[in-house]
């Protein structure tokens, strides 16, 4: 006969304002092989835990089950406390009478008889649980790191600090990401190539960081702790060992006049190109779908200038694996564009705003070049059609955020930010100039957000003008802005010189296949998903893999550089033991009556499942038989359901304690 | 007038309007967030045609002639409930105060204005008799405003209770009153009154 437990929490009125408590306290101390039963109010309080604790000692009980909220909550509390008991924590069991019951039911009566039978089928299952001990699995002390943007390089910076190797790969040429783009930030107008660009110049100096430039994640196997992550190294053209990025292969290239993606089209580089001078690391690539020699054959200047000889035409892809332990994943965000997207796409462009094909209607980050001392323009504000000075400048904030028709509904945070910051840039260069902006709320919760956003308004004289542009077009040279002021209930008209749209921050290009190949969820929006919106913001709910910055959702620096302190402390965490200790609910063979046919194999999501031969003494082989990984399995029991003979049982939810569950009700 | 359409440049932006405004008032215009708690306490609010937030808002448009083109200046009651709880400290009173004064040599519509006419003639009812002489003030203002019938029948009515009197009575000291509109004449030359 055994010795269970019941604990009933009231979860403060959570539980108890549609549940009667009592009742399911008595009617659980009433099954069989219950000893004691009990309610209270916070069970995973610290006196609720020691009620537990002193239960479990005076009752002698062999088992514990705690009606409460759902396991994901607090089953890990309350087998911490069942182990500081004296018993095994594998067996302690939650009953979900929260979410499953008391959170989803109005009827008090229903709602109790069917928290009742919760508990009496869970105490089955406590009946027949076992003792398990946790698996340990080495961890590798490395880490990679996706993006060099400020979120990766920040991430890295902290983990190398830490003593722990790091690799960093970066899909551009560049690390640096938007944040070097960027002329001033908010709210201090301190220059960020400024405090960026030491920061880039200590990552390829650190000597535990091993940078990729120009490189992608190929593949990614493993699990936390020992990941095997495959980086493609896309062909530079240019030998990074060679290379001393003296730069005169730049200078004779002759075609000089291919968009810098950098100053986002508007300045002009060379088919052997940095995409700006500050770059790290200085080794030019040459972009092969612009270079004369790629496309024709006949040129080759770069590699007769090149003086170590590192221009090497014939270069190709290459590979390396990477064992690491943990992954930090920052891969930043672009920017939504105003064009005609195809009918069928989920994102729509604005007709309204003429499709992208007025010139001098431009983005933030083209707006931010043009501001950038190192922009096409030297720092001098100066429109792209004609090259004149803009006295009328329009700021249009909200474009493509916040509106549902045009496919997204979030606000993109940055926007109500750096629209002030730009009417300051603009005052500040141009003082016979008037910036006007368009805005439906000014977001700015942060620290000196609101004074900032207020001394653009009050001290370097933006008009803000609450209502939103219903169209414009080009008139002359002029663009015609149409708007409204809901505060003075008028219809506007301005007659622009330059338009600048703050447009929508979305996720990366490609951020949805790199999710299924590291394995994590993103939303529709293709932003990476964190574990849980608020306790665990810089988790994957796939172990081992962490968050940082705008890939997650519209991020500011500030934000961006936390979360990313806060991944790599979440990675160091990791690192501080030898051995990682993992859950024990994995599914195990039974050798006995495997027949081999490994249907379990094809269906395991986690590839946890290998082949395993059975031989005799004589070292011939009698069977192949299917065995799990327990480093790997994820615990899912996809392989138990689909078993023909029955042979994989997960533990802690074997076929017996499902079947007692079931019997008992 | 109200609803016309607006354009906004540095030509149409009449900042000079508004900087007169903040230096007679004292109170910045830019400071206004446009959160309405002026207009929510305003007890003449529902009478004028821009409440008070609106006017702030013309004026950070730089919109002085549509604030003058109206009434809303004239209904204001000067209790200054919007000045005690704007939260970020624009006197509204004052901007209204400000506006009254600009709006006398303003050309505009406000020019036409009983209100103003009424501000007007009582002024000078002061100066020409050192005290109120309101049979005269009625009269003129009915004869200037073209409404000659308004208000007659309350007449017999004053006159029998004592309150209107048929005939002025002079101040003693009117050459002193003089005096104080000389003084302010010669300050407005100056530069130093409005």
């Amino acid at each position: 006969m055994s010795r269970i437990g019941v604990f009933v929490c009231h979860c403060g009125e959570n539980i108890s304002r549609t549940v009667d408590v009592e009742r399911v306290a008595k009617a659980a101390g009433e099954i069989p092989g219950v000893a004691f039963s009990c309610d209270y109010k916070y069970m995973c309080s610290d006196p609720g835990q020691s009620l537990l604790k002193k239960a479990v000692a005076e009752h002698k009980l062999d088992g514990v089950l705690v009606a409460a909220c759902s396991p994901r909550m607090h089953e890990k509390t309350f087998r911490k406390a069942t182990e500081s008991a004296g018993l095994n924590p594998y067996l302690c069991e939650m009953a979900n009478i929260r979410e499953h019951c008391s959170w989803v039911h109005e009827d008090r009566e229903k709602a109790t008889e069917k928290a009742t039978d919760i508990v009496k089928l869970m105490v089955e299952r406590v009946r027949k649980g076992k003792s398990l001990a946790p698996i340990t699995v080495p961890v590798t002390k490395r880490a990679l790191v996706i993006g060099g943007g400020i979120a990766g390089i920040q991430a890295a910076l902290d983990i190398a600090d830490a003593g722990h190797r790091v690799v960093l790969v970066e899909r551009d040429p560049s690390i640096g990401g938007h944040m070097a783009q960027l002329s001033e930030t908010f709210p201090t107008l301190d220059c960020s190539q400024c405090i960026m660009t030491p920061k880039m110049v200590d990552v390829a100096n650190h000597p535990n960081i091993t940078l990729y430039t120009y490189a992608e994640i190929e593949k990614v196997d493993g699990y936390i702790g020992n990941f095997q992550v495959t980086v493609k190294h896309k062909a530079r053209s240019v030998d990074q060992s060679k290379c001393t990025g003296c730069g005169v292969c730049m200078t004779k290239c002759p075609k000089k006049k291919i968009p810098n993606e950098f100053d986002q089209g508007h300045g002009m580089r060379p088919a052997i190109y940095v995409p700006f001078p500050q770059a790290v690391p200085n080794t030019p690539v040459i972009d092969r779908e612009n270079c004369t020699m790629f496309q024709s054959g006949k040129c080759g200047v770069c590699a007769k200038v090149c003086g170590p000889g590192a221009v090497d035409y014939e270069q190709q892809d290459s590979f390396t694996v990477e064992d690491v332990g943990a992954i930090v994943v920052a891969t930043g965000f672009k920017l939504y564009t105003i064009d005609r997207k195809p009918d069928d796409s989920p994102i729509q462009g604005y007709g309204e705003f003429g499709y992208g094909t007025i010139p001098d209607v431009i983005d933030g980050l083209t707006f931010e070049r043009l501001a950038s001392a190192s922009g096409p323009t030297g720092g001098k504000i100066l429109r792209p059609s004609d090259g004149k000075e803009p006295k009328q400048v329009v700021f249009i904030q909200c474009v493509g955020s916040r509106a549902r028709e045009k496919g997204i509904s979030y606000c993109s945070k940055v926007c109500c930010m750096y629209t002030a910051k730009h009417t300051m840039l603009y005052h500040h260069k141009v003082h016979d100039g008037q910036a006007y902006v368009f805005f439906m709320d000014a977001r700015t919760p942060g620290k000196g957000y609101d004074e900032f956003w207020r001394r653009a308004v009050e001290e370097e004289e933006a008009v803000y003008i609450r209502g939103m542009v219903s169209r414009m077009y080009q008139k002359g040279d002029k663009i015609v802005v149409m708007g409204s002021d809901i505060q003075v209930g008028v219809q506007v008209e301005i007659e622009a010189d330059l338009v600048v749209l703050a447009t929508a921050v979305q996720a990366q290009d490609g951020a949805d296949l790199l999710a299924q190949k590291l394995g994590i969820s993103y939303d529709k929006y293709n932003f990476y998903s964190e574990a849980h919106a608020k306790l665990k913001p810089v988790e994957c709910a796939t172990a081992g893999i962490y968050l940082a910055g705008a890939c997650q959702g519209p991020k500011d620096i500030p934000d961006t550089v936390s979360q990313a302190s806060a991944a790599a402390a979440k990675v160091m965490t990791l690192f501080a033991k030898d051995q990682l200790e993992r859950d024990p609910v994995v599914a195990k063979v039974n050798e006995k009556y495997c027949v081999g046919c490994f249907a379990c194999k094809k269906v395991c999501a986690y590839g946890a499942i290998e082949e395993k031969e059975i031989r005799d003494r004589q070292g011939n082989l009698v069977k192949k038989v299917a065995y799990v990984n327990p480093g790997v399995c994820g615990g899912c029991g996809t392989c138990q359901a689909t078993c023909p003979s029955k042979s994989i049982e997960l533990d802690g939810y074997t076929d017996e304690q499902i079947m007692a569950m079931i019997e008992s009700l | 007038m109200k609803n016309k359409l607006m354009h906004l440049s540095n030509e149409t932006m009449n900042v000079g309007f508004v900087k007169k405004v903040e230096a007679l008032s004292g109170s910045s215009v830019r400071r206004c967030f446009q959160c309405g708690k002026c207009s929510a306490g305003c007890p003449m609010s529902t009478f004028m045609e821009h409440p008070p937030n609106r006017i702030v808002r013309l004026l950070q448009l730089g919109q002085g002639q549509r604030v003058l083109a109206g009434r809303s200046i004239w209904y204001c009651a000067s209790c200054e409930t919007c000045t005690t709880r704007c939260p970020n400290k624009v006197d509204l009173a004052a901007i209204m105060d400000a506006l009254r004064k600009l709006s006398w040599d303003a050309d505009g519509p406000s020019k036409e204005s009983y209100v103003q006419l009424a501000n007007r003639l009582f002024i000078e009812n002061i100066r020409t008799y050192g005290r109120q002489y309101e049979l005269r003030l009625g009269a003129i203002f009915n004869m200037k405003s073209g409404q000659f019938l308004k208000d007659l029948m309350l007449g017999p009515k004053l006159i029998s209770k004592g309150k209107l009197k048929m005939f002025h009575s002079k101040n003693r000291n009117i050459g002193e009153i003089e005096g104080i509109f000389k003084r302010i004449e010669e300050m407005r030359k100056k530069g130093e009154a409005l």
